[in-house]
């Protein structure tokens, strides 16, 4: 009995080995093909469990495929995955969508929501500390030798732009308490973390600030905005270059269009739209973006 | 009996003089604004989340973190076995001719080990993308290369005559070898192999952290959107898995390997491999990860001598070596004089089996998730990643303590106390001294493991080589991922050298041994 048991195994093991070499593709049966979407964690993981099982099944309906969401952990791991083809379509950030483009040649910008064209970040301060509401950029300079913190360090809206608001008022990031900026890692975290105290103040993306004020998670007593940034390019849907040939010519197409036509009389689509703060999602291009670009190099978070 | 030289047991007090510039940066940079999160955390670890959803979920993450740890750790002790037989200088006795090549692997392996498991897993999901082999492959190189070193150690460390007399008769070389290593080998990874199952949980856990799943992915995303009662679940969870697979362990080496004879133990050793690696496999097969489908490569872009060289001139390197090394200097005074602090201050056997418990408990908490807590409260600073280290290692080092004071004759204690000595004076005598050689020798060892293991502590902007590593593969800058990577690695064989000898002069005066 442990003979046999043995032999058994040691088929598996040799399975396991010569899989790992690539030699044989015992188990990878060609199925169906599915779609596969990801977004980066810039919220907290069950909102954006909730938006992408809904937005998956729709997707699913309305092309006829299977398409299955992947959770990752933080910004970079979702242009590595990007990168590598573990996801076909992501719901990417101005900095991400630009590193991800740049690491993955033919990807494709195909949609952007309404509020993308012109986003904004906020500046937000604890009621505790002396920061006071400003008026123009300059003024940034009250939150030297403040606890500052970010959102992700790849955040378009939580860092870069931020950032290069603040170097413009002559701040660099050694000017705050401590030896450098906090980093959160989303924006609900920052809003908690400076609506709490832990820091006197931070930024963060207008959308969430506002969709958080929706929901009453701020109590306008402990924090409020004290500088809104001009508007730039955001988020989009950045798509892999070879979803034709992947499911059928004219998929990328389809998939645009399905974007394009979500409105608020169809039930699912309106609680989606209403997930992604948006009235509705328009074209967007890969040229919208050379902005965010020449500022992620000039920050070093793009090489 | 030996004389005991309260010499070495002052200097296990001595580290903790760390506390001193830690405390003072700390409290410094202390706010109050962060209090109210603190005690929620703190009020949270008794009311966890019994939520249905929750429970399930932290159930699902330590199945995909023990099914992983368990596959990579018989991987890695095979390999571990084997490259530790073939780089020792027992196995090339009976064929000098090549006892070169036994070095030049004694060597090379030097560089596999010197990179933290979070490292190679960073580096692994670049090319290999979401897969479970990265998971398995960054815990295996590491710890292969590092059961190879404490294996070829331990067989060097033994009499060598019975194998020059088996030659001496004729014999086969192979059969030789067999019969004189074999029984060297077994009690060696009985004993150190089981120690490794755990820290594979550990690594594990701390790879989830960084995103490839399993308690360590929950544990994040929990405390990253704050819901701490949802967090306690899985923390909880976690210790109680913890406390019966090490009571599990414990029982099977007990009941397996006592009172065997060299045939059967090696039968069982072939046995608990071949089934933990077939359990291992099989339930993440059932977990529905894709085992068994071949891995696609993505190649990246090696960058150009000039970028490198660019890289080199960008980087602050010196400062972040030497910021690098003040966090591992603090962490490991942290780490080392922690534990027989407190057994000084609470001595008696009621608060030692406490100690113990707690000890198990703080080895638990992945350093990252410390840094977001302490950070909480004060400024972003060195202290900040010293503290955060020093807490997981402290964890490691009492409970190392405490089970070898709970396991240790009490009779020098008994004496020291029946003369009339305070409790505390009878345990620093009685209890400590006969302890502290091979505790500092194992806490040479430890600095070692914390010097590899500041890669991860990222969270602080600006400090040290982990920071940078971060910074750098966030902004996909692969020419300074290379230079920091190296650097790293450089660092840590140089610290080996160090701790190891520091490692090897307390294990010379040393008492009690134990592998570890």
């Amino acid at each position: 009995m442990r003979k046999r048991l043995r032999r058994i195994h040691l088929a598996k093991l040799a399975i396991t080995v010569l899989s790992l070499f690539n030699f044989s593709n015992i188990g990878s049966l060609k199925a169906e093909e599915i779609l596969h979407i990801g977004a980066i964690p810039d919220q907290n993981p069950e909102r954006l469990n909730r938006l992408y099982k809904i937005l998956s099944s729709e997707l699913s309906e309305q092309l006829n495929i299977q398409v299955h969401y992947k959770p990752v952990t933080n910004y970079a791991a979702a242009v590595t995955a990007f990168r590598t083809g573990d996801l076909d379509l992501v719901w990417f950030g101005a900095l991400t969508g630009v590193q991800a483009r740049i690491q993955n040649k033919g990807s494709k910008v195909i949609a952007q929501r309404d509020i993308d064209e012109k986003f904004h970040s906020v500046f937000i301060a604890n009621k505790k500390s002396s920061i006071q509401k400003i008026n123009n950029i300059n003024e940034l300079q009250t939150l030297k030798d403040k606890r500052f913190t970010f959102g992700s360090e790849s955040s378009t809206s939580g860092r870069l732009m931020p950032q290069y608001f603040l170097n413009k008022a002559g701040i660099q990031l050694k000017d705050f308490k401590g030896a450098s900026t906090g980093f959160s890692g989303s924006h609900d975290a920052t809003l908690f973390l400076v609506q709490s105290g832990s820091y006197e103040a931070g930024a963060l993306s207008e959308e969430v600030w506002k969709s958080n004020l929706e929901r009453g998670r701020v109590d306008p007593s402990k924090v409020f905005v004290i500088w809104k940034t001009p508007p730039y390019h955001n988020y989009h849907w950045l798509a892999q270059g070879n979803l034709d040939k992947k499911f059928k010519k004219g998929f990328t197409k389809e998939l645009t269009n399905v974007f394009l036509r979500f409105n608020e009389k169809s039930k699912k689509q309106k609680q989606i739209l209403e997930l992604f703060s948006a009235k509705k999602f328009i074209i967007s291009k890969n040229e919208n973006y050379n902005k965010i670009e020449k500022i992620g190099r000039a920050i070093g978070k793009i090489k | 009996m030996k004389l005991i030289k309260p010499v070495s047991t002052l200097l296990t007090l001595i580290p903790s003089i760390a506390y001193i510039p830690i405390l003072i940066e700390v409290i410094k940079g202390f706010h109050i604004g962060g209090l109210n999160i603190i005690f929620l955390f703190i009020s949270s670890a008794i009311k966890p989340s019994f939520n249905q959803e929750v429970i399930k979920s932290a159930w699902e993450g330590l199945q995909i973190t023990i099914a992983i740890a368990l596959t990579s750790w018989v991987i890695s002790i095979l390999i571990g076995i084997l490259l530790g037989v073939l780089s020792s200088d027992l196995f090339w006795k009976s064929i000098p001719k090549f006892a070169y090549l036994g070095k030049l692997i004694k060597y090379s392996l030097a560089v596999p080990r010197s990179i933290h498991e979070v490292v190679w897993g960073l580096l692994f999901i670049q090319i290999l993308g979401l897969n479970i082999w990265v998971a398995i492959i960054s815990i295996v190189i590491p710890y292969s290369a590092l059961s190879a070193r404490v294996i070829s150690e331990q067989l060097d460390s033994f009499d060598i005559q019975p194998l020059i007399a088996i030659k001496q008769t004729g014999s086969n070389i192979m059969s030789s070898l067999i019969t004189s290593i074999l029984p060297k080998l077994i009690p060696i990874i009985s004993t150190y192999g089981s120690y490794k199952f755990e820290c594979a949980i550990r690594g594990v856990t701390l790879l989830g952290i960084f995103g490839l799943g399993g308690i360590g992915t929950e544990l994040y995303l929990t405390l990253k959107s704050f819901e701490f009662n949802e967090m306690w679940t899985c923390l909880w969870m976690l210790w109680l898995v913890m406390i019966l697979l090490e009571k599990f362990i414990r029982f099977i080496r007990n009941y397996s390997f006592t009172n065997i004879n060299l045939k059967n133990s090696f039968i069982i050793s072939i046995s608990i491999f071949s089934l933990s690696l077939l359990l291992g496999i099989s339930w993440l097969y059932n977990l529905n990860f894709e085992i068994f489908t071949s891995i696609s490569f993505s190649y990246l872009n090696l960058p150009s001598f000039v970028e490198i060289r660019n890289g080199f001139n960008d980087l602050p390197l010196l400062k972040l070596i030497i910021t690098t090394i003040l966090i591992t200097f603090f962490a490991s005074g942290i780490a080392i004089g922690t534990p027989p602090l407190l057994l000084l201050l609470f001595p008696g056997k009621f608060s030692l089996k406490v100690q113990n418990l707690i000890w198990i408990f703080f080895r638990l908490i992945p350093p990252p998730l410390t840094t977001i807590l302490i950070l909480l409260f004060t400024n972003p600073n060195i202290s900040v990643a010293a503290l955060s280290l020093g807490i997981t290692h402290m964890g490691v080092m009492g409970r190392l303590l405490t089970d070898n004071i709970i396991n240790q004759e009490k009779n020098i204690y008994r004496a020291i106390k029946s003369n009339g000595s305070s409790k505390q004076s009878a345990t620093l005598y009685g209890i400590l001294a006969p302890q502290s050689n091979s505790y500092l020798a194992y806490g040479a060892y430890r600095s070692d493991v914390i010097l590899k293991e500041t890669a991860i502590i990222g969270a602080v902007g600006g400090v040290g080589l982990g920071w940078q590593l971060q910074e750098s593969l966030s902004s996909f800058d692969w020419a300074q991922v290379i230079i920091v990577t190296a650097t790293f690695s450089l660092l840590t064989i140089s610290g080996e050298f160090l701790f190891n000898t520091s490692q090897n002069y307390w294990l010379k005066n040393s008492t009690n041994n134990f592998i570890s």
